[in-house]
């Protein structure tokens, strides 16, 4: 137990640090929550015109799903570009002799740095779904299971994502430019995780396809278990999957970091 | 508009040194716009109609927003990244040169990646065109390009509320993308689809609608007004007035500026 602690401390500490470095931007959390707000309204908006009083039971849960994407979109994107900084001014040295773990110690960082954004978003957007009118409101999750489900689940999603960004930060390294085909990556999660439209309004017979494709693991999967409390096989399987891309991606990730760390060139000094 | 042209054609070769690291750049650009292309093409297969409008004729409105709003963030980038400007202290230089100063601001910079965004919109008009049936005319042809244009001169003058803020406030101020981004998702769908205070804001506050979605309803023959079909040229002129009176704010801001020093 004790050789446990020790060898899991320093990410620990540097979970907690970018935790902690996360909450100072608070500017940015208002900032973030006056959009995400407006353009969940607008989704939801959209989406009673589009279902024109045809289906209340789908539209209330559509306006769920959205308000959900909302409130856990800090989870989707990293806003930390300290990787590629400390790579471009050579303070990639220090990095690397440092005797740990550099994939897993920058995921964790990862995982601090979205929990609490996504935290510090979502509280006060509960807030204000009490605010609005019940038509345009998150409905309930469907049991207290659903709840605890949801809530195990998004924990995954986090994980699922930050390994994810790992390939994308593996290929930066080796680009040492954002805006290329790691943009493109970003962009594709972007669609394929349910946040431009909810997974669940894709054409029914791709369903299966949609929902088991890795940027689905993200919240997709979470929403679904919110909405119908599984039983306990469908309920495996689900987990199992998102268990499943988590492995898949990390052993991608750590592939890739193994063999951009072997090459790197240190710039400067 | 020598000064324009000039300026434009160094930022072209300049970014043309970088040529496939800015091909990159179109393809993600080409992958955001066609995600949003996909996304409204999932929702009309499943849902068919919106309001009184047809599948067709919303793609045909997601084309213009998207290709004017692309159009204005190629040629717009000095203004939308003005932050940059005066966070690192280089307005100070403009306001020393003896050439208009929103002029400079505009020829300063380019973002070639748009034209990615553009084609996409570009293509979604056409699809949209060739499967709906529309008597075309010479005046409904020039009706667009004024729309597109004075669309453009619109989201302008939404980027330079932005830019005005730079004055008080060096942070960045994302609250603001609300208005520009915000505006475009929201204004890719006809405005009368919307919840009536949403309509309003589009329609007076930022005139997307009296600029785009009233012009644009009457040359897709299902008209949003009862106006005498005349009033759709006048109406885009909008944006211009909205830009014009932006600039003067922005101009009001300018007096207010402050060097954050270098």
């Amino acid at each position: 137990m004790r050789q446990l602690m020790t060898k899991w401390r320093p990410y620990l500490t540097v979970f907690r640090l970018r935790a902690l470095q996360e909450t100072q931007y608070r500017a940015a959390a208002l900032g973030g929550l006056v959009t995400q707000v407006f353009f969940g309204l607008v989704y939801i908006f959209l989406y009673t015109a589009l279902y024109a009083g045809s289906d209340p039971q789908a539209l209330r849960d559509t306006i769920t799903y959205v308000w959900i994407q909302q409130m856990f979109f800090r989870m989707m994107f990293s806003n930390d570009g300290e990787l590629t900084n400390l790579i471009m001014s050579g303070g990639v040295a220090y990095m690397l002799v440092r005797p740990i773990d550099q994939h897993r110690f920058w995921v964790c960082r990862e995982v601090g740095g979205r929990l609490v954004g996504a935290g510090m978003r979502m509280l006060p957007m509960l807030l204000v779904q009490l605010l609005l009118p019940v038509e345009l409101r998150i409905s309930l999750p469907d049991s207290p299971v659903a709840l605890l489900q949801f809530v195990l689940s998004v924990g995954l999603g986090v994980l699922c994502l930050c390994e994810l960004t790992s390939i994308i930060d593996a290929i930066n390294m080796k680009t040492l430019d954002r805006r290329g085909i790691s943009a493109i990556l970003n962009l594709t999660m972007l669609t394929f995780s349910g946040n431009v439209i909810p997974l669940t309004l894709f054409p029914d017979g791709l369903q299966t396809l949609v929902r088991y494709q890795p940027f689905a693991q993200a919240l997709d999967a979470s929403i679904r278990m919110y909405q119908h409390a599984a039983a306990l096989p469908e309920w495996a399987l689900n987990v199992g999957v998102q268990i499943a891309w988590i492995l898949i991606l990390r052993a991608i990730g750590r592939a890739m970091w193994a063999r951009q760390l072997n090459n790197m060139i240190v710039q400067g000094g | 508009m020598r000064y324009m042209f000039h300026s434009f054609r160094m930022l072209m070769k300049s970014a043309m040194q970088y040529r496939s690291s800015l091909l990159m750049q179109v393809i993600a650009q080409v992958v955001l716009t066609g995600g949003e292309l996909l996304a409204v093409t999932v929702l009309l297969s499943r849902f068919h109609v919106v309001g009184h409008w047809q599948a067709m004729e919303i793609m045909f409105f997601f084309g213009v927003m998207q290709s004017s709003f692309a159009l204005t963030e190629l040629f717009g980038r000095g203004v939308a990244a003005f932050q940059g400007f005066v966070g690192r202290g280089e307005f100070d230089s403009l306001l020393l040169r003896p050439r208009p100063l929103l002029l400079q601001v505009v020829c300063s910079q380019l973002d070639p990646r748009r034209v990615g965004s553009c084609a996409v919109g570009v293509a979604a008009i056409v699809i949209a065109a060739s499967r709906l049936e529309i008597a075309w005319t010479v005046g409904k042809v020039l009706l667009l390009a004024e729309v597109v244009l004075c669309s453009m001169l619109l989201t302008l003058g939404l980027f330079m509320i932005e830019a005005t803020m730079c004055f008080f406030s060096v942070k960045s101020i994302e609250m603001v993308n609300v208005l520009t981004y915000g505006g475009r998702s929201t204004c890719q769908y006809p405005v009368d689809i919307f919840p009536k205070p949403l309509e309003l804001l589009f329609t007076y506050l930022a005139p997307f609608a009296l600029c785009m979605h009233w012009p644009v309803a009457w040359v897709l023959g299902q008209p949003m007004t009862a106006l005498s079909p005349g009033w759709y040229f006048v109406t885009p002129l909008a944006g211009l007035v909205f830009f014009l009176l932006m600039t003067r704010v922005w101009y009001w801001g300018v007096r207010r500026y402050r060097s954050t020093g270098t």
